[in-house]
């Protein structure tokens, strides 16, 4: 066993990142709020001209949230809490230190990149990949950047055992890196015809129905990778460190870790259900749909027993209860999203509104909230200050869950009407609705919806709020707390 | 049972109460096996995934941890050495043999195919619906060409046949327009395939198309001006068409609809695309139906 | 064995990969060369279509439309025949999409023509009420960008054998060359359209973003 002289650890890059994700967080979800206000209010499509409309800007919400936001988030907690599990500091090693911070140099260097390049509309379309080739280059020299500080920073580690966190993020660095470079090969067409046209211009290695699996082989891994195995190893540091309870058990760890693994790459073509793909790549990601549900639901059950007699804590412990609400909605998502993988579902859901309901259970009641806890709890940890008010958690609570009960709700509906209208034939077998008719009948929902981002802006208004004003002029703290975080 | 697992099933029995009530509303035929399907998939999910999370929130008031510690700690963090709980590792087995069984038993690779299922469900409707609807009467007809109408057409025509303020043809106010005359006389027209082939153009000209086209536009009232004759030799005195050979001017007809959806239509007022082979006999007899009884007397 | 990896990150990364590497390989690789092979007959896309396909991929229309019909009735009879794998065989990158939010498009050249979709773009609730697609004014004075749209047809010509004629040659001399066949498919739609700026530009050589999308959108068929 190691000595347990208290280590200084260096917060400098984690403090970088927790920047980055509030302002992306922000801006990612104002325009969420305002496409989602579009859908309901057209009107709202010409506050901007051409970079207003519905189209243009949700690609810059689904990119800004998820590689500002939730990377971000996925990096500040790392920077963070790898240290502490593999008992080194940032600051034992120079190249460490480098590392993290040209990687957030490079990163914002992106992240710039990328939303100017999207207002502009340059981009190669494929969902979540729809940065063109230059920034395509940097994304390869972060990924290695990052993949480097970590694994430097496991070479000189005290604690000889991985924790379960680190698996997760370990896997997050492979999955990505693999996928990510597989499915943005192509080829600059400015170079390849003798400098025609624009320089930024590519176009896919693949064409038609390769480029479909390629592209969802890639996006629904995506979701996996960046979306589900960061934030689960972020769940498994946080709810236990926060509540100070072992983890219940390492073989359910263990099992739901390698099952996962396992069984989350076979389920892509769930996302090209009916389509021109053959039929057996589409039943088998059907079968292992379903059979993901339990590796998924093992890290969730894990954690939820974790917290076993611990009930006055999630009463009393408003990040508690982000991390246990995080926990459920990560079981309704993971239930829901295979249910969805059954072919006859599918038939239904897909093209609906249903999909993104499902989508924002995950990202929001799952990943947003894992990351208000998390930066929460680190908060009093690399500010050395108490939470500035406990009781704006609260409200932030009650308000963010209220706003994703809405959305959810409102885009179930939606969906499965929708779907079923579009199949729906009249007494003579001819369709009953004109696609107009499933478009007007959805109104009143996409209304709800946008009440409901209204409010999950305003509980993320209150994030924002509240952590400036932990850095700025909270009460200084002369200990690092052991478990629960002091807060006002 | 537990209070808080109560509550979670009720919140879901109140989403699938409103989903059920909306679809309803809607005409949702749920015997329709992919409807029942699906509809039974949410009721798993709501009442699965709330139910679940439910119990074991509830174990967090009544239940306390326990369990030997493994050595390992990780800033401060520790670990029990519990078994697996029984019902997640029974259902991850399940799941298992059940997809194995699917994949080598159930449905083994090309034993399924979607086009083939397409087929099937396609031949089967068509026969059952020509065999129905070969005869049916004319108010049969006007209800289901206005369902067709109202899905395939009205993007252009509008909801209410009207043509959209003149960017498709009118079907209300009366059978066509003396500008789509006139652009007919001038240029003469090629294109909906009747028996007696191309009109030429430059049949009338000047004062003489005025008064023919405001003649065909009028609905053929009153009283027929001289030049027509140049006309009623492929259209007939009455307009008609000379039942097929030429389109019928004065009024809508089945013949002209067919021939209008057969090929398409390029006018004076824009391009209307062909519909081919998308539409069967009985459709095509419909909207005949239902767009003669549009044109306002 | 497991707590062992944990203890040698190196294997247990090397465990990962493994265990996550191959799954896509044996869902891709099968079918690879069959899912490549053109219809009989597809023919690739114009430059003017494929600056239309540009336009619709810089405005993301893929946000609410697909282009992909699946093999059901309730959906071959609102957009026709179901979509084939050949079909797609020139579309870099492909572009179904995942959303409904608007009609399937993938046949929507059958359907719908040129006048249409110039009121359709310009004001969308002028022809369907209610519609809450967002109109696309703008296109009717940005002037599509032919050059990239020719430099493409030349990287999927030499690099991917796309059957392009011998016309389509890399440099700019010989895209110079070239440009009048494309000023003349476009003055062809042009004709069809009664928008006043669109006409006057394309008198002058020029060619709108409304034209070259159009040109895609007749030619999805
Ligand atoms: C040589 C025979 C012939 C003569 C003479 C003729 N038509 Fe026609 N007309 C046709 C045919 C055939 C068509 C269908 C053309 C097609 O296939 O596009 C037609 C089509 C039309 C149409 C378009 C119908 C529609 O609904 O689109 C109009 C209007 C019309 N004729 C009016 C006239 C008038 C007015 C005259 C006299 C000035 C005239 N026609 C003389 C043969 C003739
Ligand atoms: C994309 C737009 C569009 C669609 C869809 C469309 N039409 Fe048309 N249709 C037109 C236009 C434009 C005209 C007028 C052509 C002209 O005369 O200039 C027209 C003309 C017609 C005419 C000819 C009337 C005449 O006297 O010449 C008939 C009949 C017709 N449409 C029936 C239908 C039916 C039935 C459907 C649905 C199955 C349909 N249309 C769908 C655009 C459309
Ligand atoms: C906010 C969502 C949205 C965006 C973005 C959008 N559309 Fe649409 N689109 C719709 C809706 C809803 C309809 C159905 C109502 C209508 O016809 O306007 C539609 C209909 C259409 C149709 C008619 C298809 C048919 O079968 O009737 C075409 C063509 C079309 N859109 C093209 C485009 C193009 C091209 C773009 C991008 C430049 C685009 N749309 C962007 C929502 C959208
Ligand atoms: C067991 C786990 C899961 C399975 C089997 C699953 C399954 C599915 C299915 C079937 C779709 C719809 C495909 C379609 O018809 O278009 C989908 C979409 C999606 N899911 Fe999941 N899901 C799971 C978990 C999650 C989680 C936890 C998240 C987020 C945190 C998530 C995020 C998404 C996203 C973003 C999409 C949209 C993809 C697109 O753009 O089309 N999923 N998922
Ligand atoms: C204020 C909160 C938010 C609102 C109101 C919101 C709203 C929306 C809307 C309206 C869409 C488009 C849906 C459609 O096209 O039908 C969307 C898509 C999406 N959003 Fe959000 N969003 C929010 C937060 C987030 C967050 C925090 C994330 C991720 C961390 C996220 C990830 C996504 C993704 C992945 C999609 C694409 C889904 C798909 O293609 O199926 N959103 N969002
Ligand atoms: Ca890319
Ligand atoms: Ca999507
Ligand atoms: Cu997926």
């Amino acid at each position: 066993m190691q000595s347990n002289a208290a280590l200084e650890y260096d917060y400098t890059v984690a403090k970088l990142f927790t920047y980055t994700t509030i302002v992306f967080g922000l801006v990612g979800m104002l325009i969420g709020t305002l496409i989602a206000a579009q859908m309901a209010f057209p009107e709202l499509n010409y506050l901007l001209g051409e970079y207003g409309t519905f189209s243009r800007l949700r690609p810059l919400h689904t990119n800004v949230v998820i590689y500002g936001f939730m990377l971000s988030g996925i990096w500040a907690t790392g920077y963070y809490f790898m240290q502490r599990v593999l008992k080194v500091s940032m600051a034992e090693s120079k190249l460490a230190m480098f590392l993290g911070k040209f990687h957030f140099v490079v990163y914002l260097v992106i992240a710039t990149g990328m939303v100017v390049s999207l207002f502009m509309g340059i981009t190669t379309t494929k969902e979540y990949a729809q940065m063109e080739w230059p920034l395509d280059i940097l994304v390869v020299v972060v990924w290695v950047t990052w993949g480097l500080w970590m694994f430097t920073l496991i070479g000189i580690r005290r604690e000889k055992a991985l924790y379960i966190s680190v698996w997760y993020y370990i896997a997050t660095f492979l999955g990505v890196a693999m996928l990510y470079l597989f499915n943005n090969m192509e080829v600059p067409t400015y170079f390849a015809s003798g400098g025609v046209g624009a320089i930024t211009h590519s176009v896919s290695m693949y064409a038609g129905t390769n480029d479909a699996m390629v592209q969802w082989w890639w996006g629904h891994n995506a979701v996996a990778f960046v979306f589900t195995v960061p934030i689960v190893g972020m769940i498994y540091y946080f709810l236990p460190k926060e509540s100070g309870q072992a983890v219940y058990s390492y073989k359910l760890s263990l099992l739901s870790f390698w099952g996962l693994m396992f069984v989350y790459l076979w389920a892509g073509g769930h996302h090209l259900l009916w389509s021109t793909v053959p039929d057996w790549v589409q039943t088998m990601a059907s079968i292992f749909s379903v059979i993901l549900i339990l590796p998924s639901w093992g890290s969730a059950i894990n954690m939820l027993l974790t917290m076993k007699g611990e009930w006055n804590q999630l009463t009393e412990n408003p990040i508690i209860k982000f991390l246990i609400l995080a926990s459920t909605f990560y079981m309704l998502s993971t239930l829901e999203g295979p249910i969805q993988a059954v072919k006859s579902v599918n038939a239904i859901a897909h093209f609906t509104d249903w999909i993104p309901g499902h989508v924002h259970d995950g990202v929001l009641g799952w990943v947003a909230f894992m990351v208000f806890s998390g930066l929460y709890h680190m908060a009093p940890r690399i500010f050395k200050r108490e939470i500035y008010s406990k009781s704006l958690i609260e409200a932030q609570f009650w308000i963010q869950t209220t706003a994703v009960v809405l959305y959810f709700t409102s885009m179930w509906i939606a969906g499965i009407t929708q779907g079923m209208m579009w199949r729906a034939v009249d007494e003579y077998g001819n369709l009953m609705y004109s696609f107009i008719d499933t478009v007007t009948v959805l109104h009143p929902y996409y209304a709800i919806r946008a009440l409901a981002g209204v409010l999950f802006m305003i509980g993320l208004v209150m994030f924002a709020y509240n952590m400036i004003m932990t850095m700025a002029a909270s009460k200084k703290l002369t200990e690092e707390p052991q478990f629960r975080s002091p807060m006002a | 049972m537990n209070a808080l697992v109560i509550k979670a099933l009720a919140f879901a029995g109140v989403l699938i109460v409103a989903t059920l009530v909306v679809i309803k509303q809607m005409n949702i035929d749920l015997s329709d096996p992919v409807n029942m399907i699906t509809f039974i998939g949410a009721v798993a999910i709501a009442v699965l995934a709330f139910g679940v999370s439910a119990k074991y929130i509830a174990q967090m008031k009544t239940d306390t941890a326990s369990g030997e510690l493994a050595e390992e700690n990780w800033d401060g963090i520790g670990e029990y050495k519990n078994e697996l709980p029984g019902g997640w590792a029974y259902s991850f087995l399940g799941t298992m043999i059940w997809g194995m069984w699917y994949f080598t038993l159930g449905y083994p690779v090309n034993s399924f195919s979607q086009i083939g299922q397409w087929n099937e469900e396609v031949k089967a409707y068509n026969a059952k619906f020509e065999a129905t609807n070969k005869n049916a009467d004319a108010a049969t007809l006007q209800q289901m060409g206005e369902s067709i109408f109202l899905v395939q057409c009205a993007p252009c025509h509008g909801t209410t046949g009207d043509g959209l303020s003149g960017k498709a043809h009118d079907f209300v106010d009366g059978r066509i327009s003396k500008k789509q005359v006139l652009a007919v006389i001038k240029n003469g027209s090629n294109q909906l395939g009747y028996q007696m082939g191309a009109m030429p153009p430059m049949m009338a000209q000047g004062k003489d198309a005025e008064d023919i086209a405001a003649y065909v536009a009028g609905g053929m009232k009153g009283e027929q001006p001289a030049a027509f004759a140049a006309c009623a030799s492929c259209h007939g005195a009455d307009g008609k068409g000379m039942n097929g050979m030429a389109a019928n001017i004065a009024d809508y007809d089945e013949n002209l609809i067919t021939h209008v959806i057969k090929n398409g239509k390029k006018g004076a007022i824009g391009t209307m695309p062909a519909f081919h082979d998308r539409m069967t006999p009985v459709q095509i007899k419909a909207l005949a139906t239902y767009i003669k009884s549009l044109k306002g007397e | 064995m497991f707590h062992w990896l944990e203890k040698n990150p190196f294997f247990f990364a090397v465990g990962v990969f493994l265990v996550i590497a191959f799954a896509g390989l044996v869902t891709i690789l099968p079918n690879f060369a069959e899912s490549a092979r053109p219809l009989k007959g597809l023919k690739p896309y114009t430059v003017l279509e494929l600056a239309g396909k540009n336009v619709y991929m810089k405005d993301q229309c893929i946000a609410c439309h697909s282009q992909l019909i699946r093999p059901f009735k309730a959906e071959t009879d609102r957009y026709g025949q179901y979509s084939l794998s050949g079909e797609y065989a020139y579309d870099r990158p492909f572009l179904w999409g995942s959303k409904r939010t608007g009609p399937d498009l993938h046949r929507v050249g059958n359907y719908r023509t040129t006048d249409w979709h110039e009121n359709h773009m310009w004001e969308p609730t002028s022809v369907v009420p209610g519609s809450i697609m967002p109109a696309y004014k703008h296109q009717f004075t940005n002037i599509a960008d032919i050059a990239t749209a020719y430099a493409e047809a030349v990287t999927v010509k030499n690099v991917f054998k796309t059957p392009y004629g011998n016309d389509i040659q890399p440099g700019v001399k010989a895209f110079e060359a070239y440009k009048p066949k494309v000023l003349a498919e476009a003055k062809k739609i042009a004709a069809d359209m009664k928008n006043k700026d669109v006409k006057d530009a394309v008198a002058a050589g020029k060619i709108p973003e409304i034209v070259a999308l159009i040109a895609y959108l007749n030619r999805l068929k």
